[in-house]
């Protein structure tokens, strides 16, 4: 009761100041859903956001530097395309963006002085965005006629927290790329190289998805208890990052159906099937596009008829690792998959995950024909119903055609996973003839 | 003399420098600076132009439907694949959709803050603010007294946010001309353009999936197959960014252009013009010859020369030249394919000072952009075009047809308001187009390409300008990459005769009152809407492959 008290009061201050019920309660809920908590705890976080706003008790604003590395402001643009709330609410009324190289009205040696005196202050955020070039002694990038890396160090050294948005951030992103002409590497590496222990939060994607950053920044920033905020092993909010977008697909019924896209374009493509056989990288990349969707959620990759590329792949340990490399070619199967390289789910999940993956591996994408269960993990169909129906046309592979049962058979998961690509093909001229 | 010098220049996109020697006032030497080298031509190499179509588009977080769009032209080309005519008009609805968006936003967003001061809003009367609002035509759809309380609990609060170290008190507190209450009108636009940009993304991400970095524009049409609810989503929100954009842009830019008649005096920048064309034309797909193919874009391809005569585009007329860029050698290469390698020395304006390379045609140095594809529009008599133009001109107190009038810093900005509405309307066109192809039984959007070996450019545009990418496929493995991008043009450094590049130009005889504030020089770099992330490139043959010569190690086509 108490608490419902005080979240009438944050929404009428909130209102008096145009931010509406509606795109505050979302904002709320996305927040306790990010942070892992449950739905009491709206109102607690609604205090706290309440306590941020221009003229509430405790006063101003949080400052924020938000500086583009090599970058292609992609991620600026995508936080510029936030709509709940808007971008001038969250820039005006909820932090003070002090330097950013897109948005601010200053130029020149003013708008760098507005980030010193920032800096001097302490007690502020930061956001990079883009890669940390380490070419020609940090040359690739220069800023205000100094090195990229050297403004990176200064703002990160006394920040509260670094927040790496985006994959280039995350690991270089494609600047990383083979052959990575500019040494391309992501933040928190580029840190702890340095010997700064300033905390990074990692948001990957290409670009980074606005809902992520308030999430985040919400978390940290205004709760100040990024305690809330639980990461995973890559840094990254274990609530947005520790499912794969297979797990939330709005396609994955056809999956299970064994309906698929087999060309852009085409009539399946109108009945929204499955993008699998197309290189979707649904299955082994863990984000919440799905979930969360883009651009004041108006679709998504897999919506709009195109495999996921796994753009937020982005292993910040390792440059190497960066989601191009990763996935290229994006709309061939499984040239690159990492089998048991998945370093962070908890056990549960990592079971449930290996299970897909495998069962994905060994029928070459062709319905998830996976057979009886894992220790800890999920229940799944001994045999497909539609398998079981069209035995002369089913196109898994099964111990037993009639009762199911997996492939035990270690050879032929080696050969699988080696040759996967080349099997897969097989598989899918077998199955067009058919 | 003075160095006056904007480092970073903001309200862009990428990391740009401006280096000016003033001398009396006026910028007498300019020196533009692109701070950072990616090596996206590298990157790319040794792919399926498929995936390089997904990869080039992160050159650009502004423009990259245009990056996967000039990409996939140029993989079609080389494929030998003609694209559908559901799949032009999707693609021109989703490349119309981040024009909208690029140029609301850098028109309200990143440009207008260098007339507008929204902190002097606060001192606007607001009745007198709905009667100036109701004179001058513009849109009213904002409480003005409500945004004028949230300006002011903005200010209560002492904290600057983006307004942070703002010029507003520049020249002597003269540097910003307008009332409070026209600053209080753009104040509130400034806002809603916000919104109006990020539905104009909208219309990006319900044909793409996402924005920026659409996905189903890609070589052989679009993945995307529109729904009935989705057509009725895209007729829904083409019409909402027509409705906006038609009561507010030129209207604010003609209430504003009286504050600032000296904007019109100097930034004319080289007065040489190139537009390669966007947006293909309605009747597609000109039998396969690709200079009717460009004539025919809704905006045309022209090479304007000073007398703004137009000629059509010769490929090997494009060179690049590496003398006063971060790379080595001083040699000056010809299209579509040739060998630089980074290599950073010092910036020194006197030798090396920027990642940008020096690209010309025939020779010159041209400038890119939407004042120049309005030009070329212009001469080539589109006829929306020439109508809008001619007002314009009339509303300036020129005569119809007297162009020149437009050519300085004010006159590229306001063109470009033209450019918007122009596409504004268009994109309702296409959408009543592909709903009438759908009932016709059009269903058609993607092509398999019929040979995986062959070369192709891409002619297009970029919001900013004219867009090239050119690549050589053999086996479906790109072994050959070429990107010239609009920002490239007009950033160049000078040239192997020491002319400066199209921005130097522009940038020579602004008039600088006070050397750390040079409001002007900013007007006049923003007027280009530059994108320096764009501007760097380089290309370096595949490992393995040996060419050092000059030219086209394939040959000249």
């Amino acid at each position: 009761m108490e608490d419902l008290a005080k979240t009438t009061d944050v929404f009428s201050v909130l209102e008096s100041r145009g931010v509406s019920r509606r795109s505050f309660m979302k904002l709320c809920a996305g927040v306790a859903a990010a942070a892992g908590l449950s739905q009491m705890a709206i109102p607690r976080v609604a205090e706290a956001i309440e306590k941020s706003v221009i003229g509430a008790t405790s006063g101003d604003l949080y400052p924020v530097i938000w500086i583009e590395g090599a970058s292609c402001t992609g991620c600026t643009e995508s936080f510029a395309q936030i709509e709940t709330p808007d971008v001038a609410t969250v820039v005006l009324d909820v932090i003070s963006l002090n330097y950013s190289e897109t948005l601010s009205a200053a130029a020149g040696w003013s708008v760098e002085e507005a980030k010193a005196q920032t800096i001097e202050a302490g007690n502020y955020i930061l956001i990079y965005e883009g890669a940390v070039l380490k070419a020609w002694g940090g040359n690739a990038l220069r800023v205000a006629g100094e090195v990229g890396t050297e403004a990176l160090i200064e703002a990160a050294e006394s920040a509260n927290a670094v927040v790496a948005v985006g994959s280039c951030a995350v690991n270089g992103g494609w600047c990383a790329a083979h052959p990575n002409p500019s040494n391309a590497m992501g933040v928190e590496q580029f840190l702890a190289e340095e010997g700064i222990k300033t905390p990074v939060v990692n948001i990957p994607g290409c670009p980074v998805n606005p809902e992520w950053i308030m999430s985040v920044l919400v978390d940290v920033v205004m709760l100040q208890d990024p305690g809330l905020l639980k990461l995973n092993d890559f840094a990254m909010p274990a609530g947005l990052f520790n499912q794969t977008v297979h797990d939330n697909c709005e396609r994955r019924g056809h999956f299970e159906n064994g309906e698929f896209v087999y060309e852009f374009g085409s009539e399946e493509e109108a009945k929204g099937y499955c993008l699998y056989p197309l290189g979707c990288r649904g299955p082994q990349t863990h984000s919440p596009c799905g979930v969360t969707l883009w651009n004041n959620r108006r679709s998504w990759c897999v919506q709009a008829g195109s495999p996921c590329i796994g753009c937020c792949e982005a292993n910040p340990n390792n440059p190497g690792d960066n989601w191009v490399q990763v996935n290229a070619p994006f709309y061939k199967r499984f040239r690159d998959l990492r089998v048991g390289d998945l370093h962070f789910q908890p056990e549960p999940v990592a079971w449930v995950l290996t299970g897909i993956v495998a069962a994905a591996l060994v029928v070459h994408g062709f319905g998830m024909k996976k057979t009886g269960r894992m220790d800890g993990g999920a229940d799944f169909e001994p045999i497909r119903k539609w398998d079981e129906a069209h035995p002369e046309q089913s196109i898994g592979v099964y111990a037993d055609p009639k009762t199911g049962g997996p492939v035990l058979d270690p050879a032929i998961c080696e050969e699988n996973t080696q040759h996967a690509a080349a099997a897969a093909d097989e598989v899918v001229n077998d199955y067009e003839k058919e | 003399m003075t160095r006056s010098i904007i480092d970073p220049i903001t309200r862009i996109e990428g990391h740009l420098r401006v280096e000016m020697e003033v001398e009396q006032g006026v910028v007498t030497d300019a020196w533009v600076s692109g701070g950072c080298f990616r090596g996206m031509e590298l990157v790319v190499q040794n792919r399926t132009p498929q995936d390089a179509a997904q990869i080039v588009q992160r050159i650009c977080g502004v423009c990259p439907v245009s990056h996967a769009h000039a990409s996939s032209i140029a993989a079609e080309k080389a494929y030998g694949i003609t694209i559908s005519n559901n799949a032009r008009l999707v693609r021109n609805l989703i490349e119309g959709a981040q024009f909208l968006h690029s140029h609301i936003l850098w028109f309200y967003n990143l440009c207008a803050l260098d007339y507008v001061n929204p902190l002097d809003a606060l001192n606007a009367n607001v009745p007198d603010t709905y009667d100036l609002a109701q004179a001058a035509g513009t849109s009213m759809d904002t409480d003005f007294y409500g945004l004028k309380e949230k300006l002011e609990a903005f200010a209560a609060n002492g904290q600057l946010s983006i307004f942070s170290g703002n010029w507003f008190d520049c020249d002597n507190g003269e540097g910003y001309k307008l009332s409070p209450e026209l600053n209080l009108i753009c104040t509130a636009h400034y806002l809603e353009a916000l919104k109006m940009q990020a539905r104009a993304s909208e219309v990006a991400a319900l044909l793409g999936g996402k924005m920026p970095h659409v996905m189903t524009l890609i070589p052989g049409g679009t993945a995307f197959v529109p729904t009935e609810s989705k057509l009725d989503d895209l007729w829904a929100m083409v019409n909402e960014i027509y409705d906006w954009v038609s009561t507010t842009m030129i209207q604010d830019t003609l209430a504003l252009a009286p504050a600032y008649t000296d904007v019109l005096t100097f930034g004319k920048g080289c007065g040489r013009y190139i537009a390669w064309g966007v947006f293909e034309g309605p009747g597609w797909p000109y039998g396969g010859n690709y200079t009717e193919q460009m004539i025919h874009r809704y905006l045309p391809m022209g090479v304007l020369d000073e007398e703004l005569n137009v000629s059509d585009v010769q490929e090997p007329l494009i060179t690049e030249y590496m003398g006063h860029s971060w790379y080595k050698g001083d040699g000056t290469y010809e299209s579509p394919y040739f060998v630089t390698e980074p290599e950073f020395t010092e910036y020194n304006v006197e030798d090396r000072y920027s990642w940008v390379k020096c690209p010309a045609y025939d020779g010159k140095p041209m400038e890119a952009g939407g004042f120049a594809r309005i030009l070329a529009a212009y001469q080539r008599n589109v006829p929306f075009v020439v109508e809008q133009v001619d007002a314009m001109l009339v509303a300036l107190g020129a005569r119809p047809g007297q162009l020149s009038v437009l050519q300085n810093t004010l006159g590229r900005t306001a063109s470009r308001q033209i450019e918007t509405l122009y596409i504004a309307g268009l994109m309702k066109e296409w959408t009543q187009e592909l709903m009438e192809a759908i009932a016709g039984g059009d269903s058609e959007y993607f092509k398999e390409p019929l040979t995986t070996t062959g070369e192709g450019t891409g002619f297009w545009e970029a919001p900013r300008g004219a867009l090239y990418h050119s690549e050589k496929v053999t086996n479906n493995n790109v072994d050959g990459y070429q990107i010239i991008i609009p920002s490239t043009w007009n950033l160049a450094p000078m040239n192997a005769d020491g002319v400066h590049g199209p921005m130097e130009q522009a940038l020579i005889g602004c008039p600088v009152q006070d050397v750390e504030m040079p409001i002007n020089a900013l007007r006049t770099v923003h007027s280009f809407d530059p994108c320096t992330a764009c501007a760097v490139h380089i290309t370096e043959p595949a490992t393995g492959k040996t060419f050092k010569t000059v030219t086209s190690p394939w040959g000249v086509k």
